[in-house]
């Protein structure tokens, strides 16, 4: 009973919290000054301003152009992208793919990686491969992802040619059909080989980079529950019963100290989707971050006020969701609170 | 472990010689413990080399005048490698000397981080504090803001508002001071509210102290530790994000500036010059480490019992 009041509880905050967002994302958006530049050109006279300005109702008080916008972004509208030269909502779709692309394969390097290097150490505690696993992860908190990203660049593409940067070679890419907009998958779909293989070259290196910081994250979170677990009275029964050490490892301790990670893995989301901006400067994804980015250099309104609004609530939904998981799975936190 | 440290209302009322002796000596054993970790040892001399080498920039390099802030020019020797003289650790492209560049930006970075720190520290701990004393329907207003504050990932966040403020270096400090303010917000009215709770708060208010007068002598001093382990991982974590948004080309050009010199540095990179980005990026990287690590230190000393949480 306590778990859905909890939930109930979270799902009610949920729309506050994406008002209040949109409140600060519209207000910052303001205070760098009225967005009418992008639709005049220097031939209107100033009857020609004011109709623009009327048109997109920049001549209301700014409380009133909130809620015009609003009511814009849910008809949506969600502006004109300076930056794409075309509608915000017609060129999102693309970008959204290649940059979950990224992100998904990021966090699968992540998850997979984190989760191994944590046992290995977690079972191997203050033994050499334990501290080597500790000063990767150590680092990985601050790491600079684009100094990280550089890293790979120089050694695997500039020294040793091994893997290329971009997001496909576009004669491979142009000739399948993208249904999904994720490469890989569209590959599949067409089956086409050469192209898969293409799709799965080309993310190797952005996903390891992006992957690494969560990666530490992951890796630390899973060696202390580990370590944790190890000195529960269960573990000691099980080994007492005549299991296998390895045995107890994998099928008692590591699925229990699974469970704080699980939330730990959740954060990380956050984590790789910030990371893409400058995976993709690097790398030259053709993704939403790398939109973003020039969005922000050329003061790209639109653009940067949906970026931010989309990323912050996906944010949110993945920590709810991450939240109520972990209530189910540890009740103290519903009980304690 | 904790309640050792934490001096009583009575100790810091009457500051005599003997209290004042006791405290002394609690700070020297906080001390010794930090210092039994080696690893936070390891931190800590890298964060005093990083000081020193902001600290002595002018005298290890000569300043480039009228601005040492700026990156000195030398087109002549643009493109050099690390080793030629005059250029220990090369040039750009644009003929940046990337040791000038690597020092210098420890100064850039030290004004960075000292700036936001004490801007956020202060902002957080005036509205957590009012937060937490006065409690209520204030209370609620200012964590649902708080709440909304961290709803916005950090980096998009202040990647946003330093665009609409527009690219220069005083910007991203603003920036930066908007988005890491939050922590600390939390963290003090989390504190207040511990320690509103406690005996000698009690004794305070039954002797007739003031809510002002309780907050000054007890709720504020006990409230420093988890504050100084924040601002302390926060010395680093703001030069990553700082770096980053400079990166990203949201300072002035051609300053002085870690995250601004690996920008500079890309541009040569596929023709194989590997050294202007790779210096500055891995002085990012070890301000960053070495602040971590001290501030992990400091935290397992006095605040044993909050684990990491990143």
């Amino acid at each position: 009973m306590q778990i859905k009041d909890y939930i109930i509880r979270r799902l009610l905050v949920l729309p506050i919290l994406i008002i209040g967002t949109s409140i600060i994302v519209f207000a910052l958006t303001r205070i760098g000054g009225s967005p009418i530049g992008i639709y005049l050109s220097h031939e209107m006279n100033p009857a020609e301003v004011q109709e623009m300005k009327e048109r997109f109702h920049l001549d209301k008080p700014v409380p009133i152009q909130y809620f015009y916008w609003i009511k814009g972004v849910s008809q949506g509208d969600l502006g004109w992208s300076g930056v794409a030269s075309a509608p915000v909502v017609d060129v999102f779709p693309k970008k959204f793919a290649a940059t979950m692309e990224l992100a998904i394969a990021a966090g699968i390097v992540a998850v997979s990686l984190g989760i191994a290097l944590g046992t290995f150490a977690g079972a191997r505690r203050n033994k050499l491969a334990d501290h080597i696993i500790r000063v990767v992860s150590v680092s990985g908190a601050s790491m600079p992802l684009f100094w990280f990203a550089i890293l790979l660049l120089i050694i695997f593409w500039v020294w040793l040619g091994w893997f290329p940067i971009g997001r496909s070679d576009p004669n491979l890419f142009e000739a399948i059909p993208h249904p999904t907009g994720f490469y890989t998958i569209d590959a599949l779909l067409a089956g086409n080989f050469a192209a898969f293989r293409d799709a799965v070259w080309h993310l190797i290196m952005p996903a390891v980079a992006l992957g690494y910081g969560a990666t530490a994250i992951i890796a630390r979170m899973m060696r202390s529950s580990l370590i944790e677990e190890l000195q529960e009275d269960y573990v000691d029964a099980a080994k007492a019963k005549g299991l296998a050490e390895r045995v107890v490892l994998k099928k008692h301790a590591r699925r229990n100290a699974l469970i704080p990670t699980v939330t730990v893995i959740g954060l990380t989301f956050g984590f790789l989707l910030q990371g893409t901006v400058v995976a993709e400067i690097i790398f030259r994804w053709p993704g939403l971050g790398r939109w973003m980015a020039s969005a922000v250099l050329r003061g790209d309104q639109a653009t940067i006020m949906t970026y931010v609004m989309f990323t912050s609530i996906l944010f949110l939904i993945v920590n709810l969701v991450v939240d109520i998981i972990y209530a189910n799975l540890d009740r103290r936190v519903v009980l304690g609170e | 472990m904790k309640q050792d440290f934490q001096t009583s209302a009575v100790a810091i009322e009457d500051l005599n010689d003997s209290a004042f002796k006791v405290r002394l000596r609690r700070n020297f054993e906080i001390i010794q413990n930090v210092l039994e970790n080696p690893t936070t040892v390891i931190g800590l001399v890298i964060v005093i080399l990083m000081l020193l080498m902001a600290l002595f920039a002018p005298i290890i390099t000569e300043p480039n005048m009228p601005d040492p802030y700026q990156m000195p020019r030398d087109w002549q020797a643009a493109r050099s490698a690390p080793l030629t003289p005059g250029h220990v650790l090369g040039t750009t492209n644009r003929g940046g000397d990337v040791f000038y560049g690597v020092v210098w930006g420890a100064r850039t970075s030290l004004k960075l981080s000292l700036i936001v720190v004490s801007l956020t520290v202060v902002v957080g701990v005036i509205i957590g504090s009012v937060a937490g004393i006065v409690g209520g329907k204030v209370d609620e207003i200012l964590m649902r803001v708080v709440d909304v504050f961290l709803s916005i990932p950090e980096l998009i966040f202040a990647l946003a508002i330093a665009a609409i403020l527009g690219p220069s270096f005083t910007n991203i400090i603003l920036a930066l001071v908007v988005v890491f303010w939050v922590k600390y917000a939390r963290i003090m009215r989390a504190q207040v509210i511990r320690i509103k709770q406690r005996d000698y708060v009690d004794a305070a208010r039954v002797m007739g102290d003031s809510k002002m007068q309780i907050y000054l002598k007890d709720i504020l001093p006990n409230s420093f530790s988890p504050v100084m382990v924040q601002a302390t991982l926060d010395m680093g974590n703001i030069v990553l994000v700082g770096a980053t948004l400079s990166f990203i080309g949201l300072s002035e050009a051609g300053i002085a500036e870690w995250g601004v010199l690996v920008s500079e540095g890309q541009a040569g990179i596929s023709a194989g010059r590997w050294w202007a980005s790779t210096f500055p990026g891995l002085m990012v990287f070890l301000w960053a480490l070495a602040f971590n690590l001290v501030g992990d230190g400091l935290r397992d000393v006095l605040d044993p019992r909050t684990e990491t949480k990143r």
